[in-house]
């Protein structure tokens, strides 16, 4: 079990990827008033499970832990993700996960993958780099996706309780409650295809996109 | 297909698909391709509303590829596509562009509605549409539009997926003149609409971006009049061409 503390490392909510920046969207349901308390939050943190997070973050890690190639894999998220702060977040956070990764967990797949981004070939992506390291260091590829869902998770409630706001144990009441949505994302992942990719469903993406002319912002997405 | 004909003198040619046998069931599965040569301007419309009826066990497929080559125009504005009780389809399209050809494509769905006059009684809906930009040094994924939608699994009221809204329309643009200042400016159309809608910007290659507007409506009529209202600027300031008016009989 070599690997745990490391994991620990990578998933802590203090790991500097700027991930207190970014809502992925629940921040316009905010604004629409849909989202005001910890109910509501947490049937949107839900969705965003069972949605966004299963379909492109969970699936880009099984593929990537898979073999498939992952400048592939990064054009694959390029495209996919239309809302352009979703973009633009899941990169600025991929990008610094690469720089940690390089400080702290080098290793020559992580190598390969900062090169492609150096060199303009790839994006980077938050959830492929974050898979590359934990494949390098030996990471499960379950405990891997746990670990990453709940990290995004538990970044996104901190979130909200500063932005809607909500009590300290409101938000640990949530991440018990997301817990197991994590968990059966977990279970769904390995049961998805290749043309499950980045599927979205509307309500959710709109929000997203919305949020790029929103007036009154605390978030970058 | 229809016969081909000229709705304008723009230079435009317009043909209609007609659909096979008036609707799609279980186990079926439409196949078109549609190649656009250079410089030519296609646009391409269905003769009437796609109808999925009931699929048990099984799902209805279309599968469309096109390809368009350099300076080629594709306006694709079918009529809208209707899911009814008990029907699972997917829909794949599949766009290799250049960097000099321009894409509108239009989509509308909409539910059937039951004998008990409920709504969103279908299965499964799958669209799926990628767009592969081509250039010298090979193609690259420029958008991976990929919508999915299961209604007996909860998802058509709650938050984040329908949002109790019955009608979705999308609308991608790929051009070289496509910009956020355009986005910006279909966004102010959006709003004089009764529709929830976003629009973003997709990524760039080789100078050439895509536009994407997601809308949630309540009727076929304001989608309708929502992506019309869209499409109209474009035909005018980029073609100065009339908003398309499509006779059908």
């Amino acid at each position: 079990m070599s690997y745990q503390l490391a994991l620990q490392q990578l998933t802590d909510s203090a790991l500097p990827t700027g991930a207190f920046a970014h809502s992925f969207g629940f921040e316009t349901y905010i604004e629409r008033e849909l989202v005001f308390d910890e109910g509501s939050f947490g049937v949107w943190l839900s969705a965003f499970v069972s949605q966004s997070l299963s379909f492109s973050d969970g699936l880009a890690i099984r593929f990537l832990y898979e073999g498939v190639d992952v400048l592939e894999l990064d054009a694959l998220l390029s495209a996919s993700l239309l809302p352009r702060q979703v973009r633009e977040a899941i990169v600025k956070m991929g990008l610094r996960l690469l720089e940690i990764g390089g400080e702290i967990f080098p290793s020559p797949a992580l190598g390969l993958y900062r090169d492609l981004v150096a060199s303009g070939r790839a994006a980077g992506h938050q959830p492929l780099a974050f898979a590359v390291v934990a494949r390098s260091l030996g990471v499960p590829l379950q405990e891997a996706l746990t670990a990453y869902l709940f990290a995004a998770v538990t970044s996104l409630t901190q979130n909200a309780v500063r932005a809607i706001p909500l009590g300290q144990n409101a938000g640990q009441r949530l991440l018990r409650q997301a817990a197991d949505d994590v968990a059966a994302a977990v279970e769904r992942v390995p049961h998805l295809m290749l043309d499950d990719f980045g599927a979205v469903t509307p309500a959710l993406e709109i929000s997203q996109m919305r949020h790029e002319r929103q007036r009154a912002r605390m978030f970058m997405s | 297909m229809l016969r081909p004909h000229y709705l304008d003198d723009s230079g435009q040619v317009c043909y209609v698909v007609v659909n096979p046998g008036g609707a799609y069931l279980g186990a079926d599965l439409f196949v078109l391709d549609v190649e656009v040569q250079d410089g030519a301007d296609l646009l391409l419309t269905t003769q009437s509303a796609t109808k999925v009826y009931r699929t048990p066990g099984s799902f209805a497929e279309q599968r469309m590829s096109v390809r368009l080559r350099e300076g080629a125009r594709l306006e694709l504005m079918p009529d809208q596509l209707i899911v009814y009780r008990e029907a699972s389809y997917r829909q794949r399209m599949n766009v290799t562009l250049r960097p000099s050809s321009s894409l509108v494509m239009a989509e509308v769905v909409t539910p059937g509605w039951s004998p008990d006059g409920t709504a969103f009684r279908y299965e499964e809906l799958r669209l799926r549409n990628e767009i592969q930009v081509e250039t010298g040094g090979g193609s690259q994924l420029l958008a991976l539009d990929n919508l999915l939608i299961r209604p007996p699994l909860g998802e058509v009221t709650g938050m984040g997926f329908m949002e109790g809204f019955s009608h979705l329309g999308s609308l991608i643009v790929v051009d070289r003149r496509v910009d956020q200042a355009l986005a910006d400016e279909l966004h102010r159309i959006t709003l004089e609409h009764d529709a929830l809608a976003g629009i973003s910007l997709t990524r760039s290659i080789a100078g050439t971006t895509g536009l994407v507007l997601r809308s949630l409506s309540n009727s076929t009529g304001e989608v309708n009049l929502l992506l019309r209202a869209c499409t109209s600027v474009l035909r005018e300031r980029w073609h100065g061409q009339e908003p398309l008016n499509l006779r059908k009989h």
